[in-house]
C-alpha cells in the first residue's frame, strides 16, 4: 500500500516537474539528472535514481527540442525507470531500459497533446471578437493538463511494469541487461563528446 | 509593465500547438504592454456589443464579469447605474483597437524561448506606437514582418546557445561535481559505493544554478533591451558579439567533454588495475572504444542512438540469454 502511494505522489512530482521541460519556466529543473535522484531519495533508492536518471540524459543529450520536434521526454523515463525498480522490483538495468522506452513513447502521446491543443486556437479567437479575454484560463488549462497526463502516463506505464512483472519472469533477461547497461555510460560520454566535437569542427 | 512581461515570458511555450506555435504564451505575455498601449487596464468589456446591448447588460447588473473577470463595465454598473454606462466613442474604438491588436498578436509565433524577450519588447514597443497614432495598415504590416523576422533570427542564435551548448553543459558540470567529489558509481554499474546525498544532488542543482543564469538574465535583458529598440529590424541583434559568445562556448563545451571522457578512461584503467593482463582486461578496456566507435559510424550514417542502444540490446541478448554466457559487466 506504501509503495502504490509513494509511486502515486512520485507520478504526480513528475507531473508537475514535466511542466519545466515545455510548459512554464524551463529552468531545466525536469532535467532526468535531477528528477532521477529526487524520485530516488522518495523511493528509498537515490543511488539508482542518480544513476538511472544521468544514463537517460547523456542517451538523450542527442535530442534538441527545436521547432515542432518532439524529443523523447526525460522526466517520463527517468520516473518510470525508478518506479520500475522501486516499485516493480525490477533490477535497475532493466528499469532504465523500461524508462527509455517509456520516455521514447511519451513522444507519441506530446503529439496528440499539442495536435489538441491547434483547434483552441479558433476558440480563443472567437472569444477575443466577442469581447473577452481569458487567455490566463487557457495558459492554466494547458499546464494542468499536461500536468495530469504525465502523472497518469507514468503512474499507469509503471503499473504495467508491476503486472508484467508478476506474469513473467524478467529476471531471465537480468544477466543480458546487465551487460548492455554497464555499456551505457560510454555510449552517453560517446554522444556528449562528439556533440562538442561536431560543434568544434562546424566552427560554432 | 516590463516586468510583468518578463515574468508571464517564463510562460511562453504555454499552450503550444502546432497550428501556431507559441501564439497563446506569446499573447499571454504581452497582455500588460498591450493594456497599457490602449488604455485597457482591465479584462475586455464586452465592446463588440452596441452601446443599446451595453446598457441592457448593465442592468443585469455586469453580465461581462462572468465572462471576463470583474470588468470595469460591471463595477460601474454597480456605482453609478446603468444611465451612465454607455461608453464614449473614443473608449470603443480603444476596446475595438486593443482586441485588434491582441488578435493579431495569436498569429503564428516561434522562437527559442529564453530569447523570446527581445521580440517581445520590441512588438510591446511597436504596439504602443501604434496605439498612439491613427489606425495605419502599412505600420501594422511592418511591425508583424519586424517580429517573425527577430523571431527567425533570435531562434537560430537561442538554439545554438542554450539547446546546442549550454544544455548539453549542463550534464558536463553535473559530472565534474561528481567526479570532483569522488562519486564514480555514475560509469561502474557494479559499484555499490554510496556518497552523500549532498554530493549526488549537487552535481544537477550546479548544472541548473549555471543554466538558469543565463535563462533568467537573457530573459530580462531582451525584454528590456527589447522595449528600448523597439521598431528596428535589427532590435537586440546586436546586443553581442554572438558568434564569438557561441564559438567560445563549444571551446569551452568540447574542453569539458574531453576532460570528463579522459577522466572516465583514466578511472576505468584505475578500477581494473587489479587484473592480471590477458583477454579479459582487454575487454574491459576494449569494449569502451568499442561503444565509442559504433556510436560514431551510427551517427555518421544518420541512425538515431537509438539504434546504437537497439544493436548492443540485441547482441546482448544473443549472448547473455539464448547462448547463456556466464554473467559480465564492465
Amino acid at each position: 500500500m506504501i509503495l502504490i502511494l509513494k509511486a502515486l505522489i512520485s507520478s504526480s512530482l513528475a507531473g508537475l516537474l514535466e511542466l519545466d521541460s515545455v510548459q512554464a519556466g524551463q529552468f531545466l529543473l525536469s532535467r532526468p539528472a535531477l528528477v532521477g535522484p529526487l524520485l530516488g531519495a522518495l523511493n528509498g533508492c537515490v543511488l539508482e535514481g542518480a544513476r538511472l536518471g544521468i544514463l537517460i540524459e547523456l542517451i538523450y543529450i542527442d535530442f534538441i527540442p527545436v521547432g515542432g520536434v518532439v524529443p523523447p521526454n526525460g522526466v517520463v523515463a527517468a520516473a518510470v525507470g525508478v518506479l520500475a525498480h522501486a516499485w516493480a522490483g525490477v533490477a535497475p538495468s532493466l528499469a532504465f531500459f523500461t524508462g527509455l522506452l517509456a520516455g521514447g513513447m511519451y513522444s507519441f502521446v506530446e503529439h496528440r497533446l499539442r495536435s489538441s491543443r491547434s483547434r483552441r486556437n479558433g476558440v480563443i479567437e472567437t472569444e477575443i471578437k466577442a469581447g473577452r479575454e481569458r487567455l490566463h484560463y487557457w495558459i492554466a488549462g494547458a499546464l494542468l493538463g499536461e500536468s495530469a497526463v504525465v502523472s497518469i502516463y507514468v503512474f499507469s506505464f509503471s503499473a504495467a511494469v508491476v503486472l508484467a512483472g508478476g506474469i513473467f519472469q524478467l529476471e531471465t533477461f537480468t544477466p543480458a541487461m546487465n551487460f548492455a547497461y554497464s555499456l551505457m555510460p560510454w555510449l552517453g560520454l560517446s554522444g556528449l563528446y562528439f556533440r562538442f566535437r561536431t560543434q568544434m569542427y562546424k566552427r560554432g | 509593465m516590463l516586468f510583468s512581461m518578463f515574468l508571464r515570458s517564463f510562460f511562453i511555450q504555454a499552450g503550444w500547438n502546432y497550428e501556431r506555435n507559441q501564439n497563446v504564451g506569446f499573447a499571454f505575455a504581452l497582455l500588460p504592454a498591450l493594456r497599457k498601449a490602449y488604455g485597457v487596464t482591465v479584462p475586455l468589456a464586452c465592446p463588440a456589443l452596441l452601446p443599446t446591448e451595453l446598457n441592457s447588460i448593465g442592468q443585469k447588473g455586469g453580465a461581462c464579469s462572468a465572462l471576463g473577470g470583474l470588468s470595469s463595465f460591471a463595477k460601474a454598473s454597480e456605482e453609478h447605474g446603468p444611465a451612465k454606462l454607455l461608453p464614449s466613442e473614443a473608449d470603443l474604438s480603444a476596446t475595438e483597437r486593443f482586441s485588434s491588436a491582441l488578435l493579431r498578436n495569436l498569429g503564428f509565433f516561434n522562437t527559442q524561448p529564453y530569447m523570446a524577450g527581445f521580440i517581445l519588447g520590441n512588438v510591446a514597443k511597436m504596439e504602443e506606437k501604434l496605439a498612439a497614432g491613427p489606425e495605419n495598415e502599412e505600420a501594422i504590416k511592418t511591425a508583424a514582418e519586424v517580429k517573425q523576422a527577430l523571431a527567425s533570427s533570435f531562434a537560430a542564435i537561442g538554439d545554438r546557445i542554450f539547446w546546442g551548448r549550454l544544455k548539453p553543459m549542463t550534464t558536463q558540470v553535473c559530472l565534474i561535481v561528481w567526479i570532483l567529489g569522488g562519486f564514480y558509481g555514475w560509469l561502474f554499474i557494479s559499484g555499490r559505493e554510496m556518497p552523500s546525498l549532498w554530493l549526488i544532488m549537487l552535481g544537477p542543482v550546479s548544472g541548473v544554478a549555471v543554466y538558469s543564469f543565463f535563462a533568467v538574465y537573457w530573459r530580462w535583458k531582451g525584454v528590456k533591451l527589447g522595449f528600448e529598440c523597439g521598431g528596428a529590424s535589427n532590435c537586440g541583434l546586436e546586443a553581442m558579439n554572438w558568434s564569438r559568445f557561441i564559438r567560445r562556448l563549444s571551446v569551452l563545451g568540447f574542453s569539458f567533454s574531453l576532460m570528463i571522457v579522459l577522466a572516465a578512461f583514466a578511472l576505468s584503467t584505475a578500477f581494473n588495475s587489479h587484473m592480471r593482463p590477458g583477454p579479459d582486461l582487454a575487454l574491459r578496456l576494449g569494449l569502451p572504444l568499442s561503444v565509442l566507435a559504433v556510436h560514431r559510424v551510427a551517427h555518421k550514417s544518420g541512425r538515431s542512438v537509438f539504434f546504437v542502444i537497439g544493436l548492443i540490446l540485441s547482441v546482448s541478448l544473443f549472448l547473455f540469454w539464448a547462448l547463456k554466457l556466464k554473467p559480465f559487466v564492465l
